[in-house]
């Protein structure tokens, strides 16, 4: 069942392509709660979920880590003595997405029955290779302590996704676009183009990272432009770069790395 | 360099003739890496768990300029006194604490300001002293690591990770003294005493390392130091009943080099003290970084009180190697000498106190020095070189547990044994000084250190070891006795008090010391501030009010020629500055 309906996935994205309305259809529960919550929590929970000046950290092993689903549901639902307001108008559909995406954001989140379970559409091994090759997935992305450091630790993300999900997110990267991906190019002062992801942005500073992992963290004031480019480094043509077979093989190596632990080290002496 | 040419230049051509979906600057930033990958000697792809440096004589700076380029070599370790940047839990290898930075003076600090705030809402109180890296300020809550811009205090990135549950005792606490940083990694101790490396730029794990024993006592709540290419860490729970030791990771691949056992096991030396298996449940924990002299290529480090604390009939005999300085050999972990300050310990007097590398005349003579003061009531000095004792004296007023300490360092004790009714012991188990960090201003040969003036009923009984439960074989009461705290200026000149400060507050501060080049001292008071002092008289010349008690040690660092103090206080991260 996994390969066809991967397969079936892949040939719509590869003949109506990256059209924000066959995104739309595509987007996962998961996606629509991440633009949800962008829309309505991240204003005071902050874009990561690790809090702002309004309201605490989601995803800190203090706060939301030990609440079930359910009970997220009823706080986003009713709001809070504590301040929290209702966000019943939104709907549930939309309650239900944010909290499948606070899910995905705890780092601890245990996989889910369909990625623990579930056969993959592809082959790991070729996969692996690709990842680390062809493919050059590891020049930006970690995996298992291997791989780059500019974009986010993949060593995880399979474990909470399905096959889909991995690749629309392969395939149309940047549905949603994560604030602190979005690769900005910045003039200083003294002429200076600078460009990279911004990791930290306000009315007053910049925190913005170059390739080779400098943080440039500027004031304001030492900015004369600045060019949001909308997109995160990732590249934007998988789906043209790699063949369908090529891109299950990764996602199926990205699925059944995520349910391993890494090798040796983390299990202990 | 051919094979690696070769694989960027084919690396080129596939992503030019890409289709134009491929924006050109995405296609720039894929070239990029892609060279950067090639170019970089063993970071081939699969590979790049390594460090990763620039080409032999292609290195650009030492990351000491606020550059926000995080690229620190073992050399860059050995400054002393720090500046700019701050590497360590103590800054410099000596433990001494001392800045040498000199923009903020005595003529200046009063016009200090609050910069920012940070509130990380894991752990409180914080008990960590940042790290600083070309503007780049590392910090840990609980298990949680932060990169914050130094200027700002704006998180750079997080890393989440869940405290432990089911521990005992002060890793239960969850408390965490920061990290260590070499190369483009930092490293830190979780609750459960875990070694975690993570990419100092991005904050993802490379890998980890469960250093302990099995024993579910174990917990660790230090920050690592950093040796050459090794990571060496301690164990807490020594009220717990572990089996202390220091144990040595290569920074790179995490592999286990050495392990030091601070109780002897059978047919070692020192064995006679733990019958049977009671070695395995001895104490002697390593619970605070130790210092490191490169010349001598010594590592000291102190250990902490026996187990169980206060029952000492089921120990008989110096209980070795608890509440010891040991010097070890960093690249083997071979013991060099070791100096016990309270043989049989029967109080709970740990000897984690950072022993401070002093170079400095000892009357009349230029040595090579180690000074700290004791948990115990003593502050001493000893040759660095052998272990020699050379001078102690009480720091504490009501001290009754020794009747004094003999010619060769040891302590005539008072014979106050610990029963199941109690003794009155001063100072009390809480130590006339404790984890909070000393300071040397090596200018003035002036040692600076908070003390406290307490005493406490200690009770003792015969309790087996469990797992799962403290180890302290009975416990204390305090008296109905007013308790007095100092911050001290011990001059190494005169061997005495150049002066002692009476601290003012209600409650108990845990605030350590530092210094800087322009003979000011910085702590957190008992009254919930953050104070500035004269260290040649001991003067408040400055405080901002933080509202919560300190339980950590200042540090200082500067981001384009503007010198910063931090402290941490409560839950919350205080950074301070000129306007």
């Amino acid at each position: 069942m996994w390969p066809r309906r991967v397969e079936a996935l892949l040939v719509v994205a590869i003949l109506f392509g990256c059209a924000s309305r066959g995104v739309q259809a595509q987007s996962t529960n998961a996606e629509r709660g991440a633009q949800r919550f962008m829309e309505y929590c991240a204003g005071c929970h902050g874009a990561d979920g690790m809090g702002g000046d309004k309201a605490p950290a989601l995803v800190s092993p203090s706060n939301s880590t030990h609440l079930s689903d359910s009970e997220l549901f009823r706080i986003v639902h009713d709001g809070t003595k504590g301040g929290m307001p209702p966000f019943a108008q939104i709907g549930d559909a939309n309650i239900r997405a944010v909290v499948e995406f606070l899910t995905r954001l705890r780092n601890n989140a245990p996989p889910t029955n369909a990625s623990a379970e579930a056969a993959v559409p592809g082959d790991v091994d070729t996969g692996r290779t690709l990842y680390f090759g062809k493919a050059q997935c590891s020049a930006c992305h970690l995996m298992q302590g291997k791989g780059g450091f500019i974009a986010r630790n993949l060593t995880s993300y399979g474990r909470t996704r399905s096959a889909e999900e991995i690749l629309h997110a392969i395939t149309n990267p940047d549905t949603p676009l994560v604030p602190s991906s979005q690769v900005a190019t910045v003039t200083t002062r003294t002429g200076q183009k600078l460009t990279g992801p911004l990791r930290n942005e306000d009315s007053f500073t910049l925190a913005l990272q170059t390739e080779d992992g400098r943080y440039h963290l500027l004031s304001r004031s030492d900015v004369t432009d600045i060019h949001y480019s909308g997109h995160s480094l990732m590249p934007r043509d998988y789906r043209t770069r790699l063949s369908p077979k090529e891109l299950n093989d990764i996602v199926s190596f990205l699925i059944i790395a995520s349910r391993n632990p890494p090798p040796d080290k983390a299990e202990g002496r | 360099m051919t094979s690696t040419g070769t694989r960027a230049a084919v690396a080129i051509t596939k992503l030019q003739s890409m289709p134009s979906l491929f924006t050109r600057r995405a296609l720039r930033t894929v070239v990029t890496i892609c060279l950067l990958m090639s170019m970089r000697p063993g970071s081939g792809y699969g590979q790049t768990g390594k460090p990763e440096r620039p080409p032999a004589g292609k290195r650009t700076t030492t990351s000491d300029d606020g550059n926000g380029l995080i690229d620190v070599q073992p050399s860059d370790l050995l400054k002393t006194p720090v500046t700019n940047n701050w590497t360590s839990y103590n800054g410099d290898y000596s433990g001494a604490r001392h800045s040498g930075l000199t923009q903020i003076t005595r003529a200046n600090v009063g016009r200090l300001a609050a910069q920012w705030v940070f509130h990380p809402r894991t752990v409180s109180p914080l008990e960590v002293t940042p790290v600083v890296v070309a503007g780049v300020m590392f910090v840990t809550s609980a298990n949680d690591a932060y990169a914050l811009d130094a200027k700002t205090g704006k998180v750079l990135w997080h890393h989440i990770r869940a405290v432990s549950q089911g521990l005992v005792d002060d890793p239960a606490q969850h408390h965490n003294r920061g990290v260590a940083i070499l190369g483009t990694r930092v490293y830190m101790e979780t609750d459960n005493a875990h070694l975690l490396c993570l990419d100092a730029r991005s904050g993802h794990l490379i890998w980890e390392v469960a250093f302990g024993t099995g024993n579910k006592n174990d917990g660790a709540t230090s920050a690592p130091l950093i040796v050459k290419d090794k990571v060496v860490v301690g164990i807490s729970g020594g009220d717990a009943g572990v089996r202390g030791f220091l144990a040595a990771f290569d920074a790179e691949t995490g592999e286990e080099k050495w392990r030091f056992w601070t109780i002897p096991g059978p047919g070692e030396k020192g064995n006679e003290s733990w019958p049977g298996d009671s070695y395995l449940h001895g104490g002697g924990a390593t619970w605070m970084p130790g210092t490191y002299d490169p010349d001598l290529n010594t590592l000291y480090w102190g250990t902490g009180n026996p187990a169980p604390d206060f029952d000492g009939s089921v120990r008989p005999g110096d209980d070795l190697y608890t509440s010891c300085l040991l010097a070890l050999d960093p690249d083997t972990g071979a013991l060099k000498w070791y100096f016990q300050f309270s043989p049989h310990d029967l109080y709970d007097y740990d000897a984690v106190q950072t022993p401070v590398i002093v170079n400095a005349r000892f009357k009349g003579q230029p040595r090579k020095l180690i000074v700290t003061a004791n948990r115990n009531g003593f502050l001493y000095i000893l040759d660095r070189t052998n272990g020699k004792f050379l001078f102690a004296t009480p720091f504490m007023n009501t001290q009754n547990w020794a009747k004094a300490i003999d010619e060769n360092g040891r302590p005539i004790p008072a014979g106050r044994t610990p029963d199941e009714k109690g003794v009155r012991v001063c100072p009390a188990n809480g130590g006339a000084t404790n984890w909070y960090s000393p300071s040397y201003d090596p200018s003035s040969h002036l040692f600076y250190f908070r003390s406290f003036e307490a005493c406490a009923i200690i009770q003792s009984n015969i309790k087996p070891f469990e797992v799962g439960r403290t180890y302290y074989a009975s416990g204390t009461r305090s008296v109905d006795e007013p308790a007095k705290a100092y911050i001290n200026a011990f001059d190494l000149n005169t061997l005495d008090f150049a002066w002692r400060d009476l601290q003012i507050g209600r409650n108990k501060g845990w605030g350590g010391v530092m210094s800087t080049a322009t003979g000011l001292v910085a702590y957190g008071d008992d009254a919930n501030n953050f104070v500035i002092l004269d260290g040649q008289t001991g003067k408040p010349l400055w405080h901002f009010h933080v509202g919560q008690l300190v339980h950590a040690s200042p540090m200082s660092y500067a981001i384009d020629g503007k010198q910063y103090f931090a402290i941490a206080a409560g839950s919350d991260l205080f950074s301070f500055a000129l306007p």
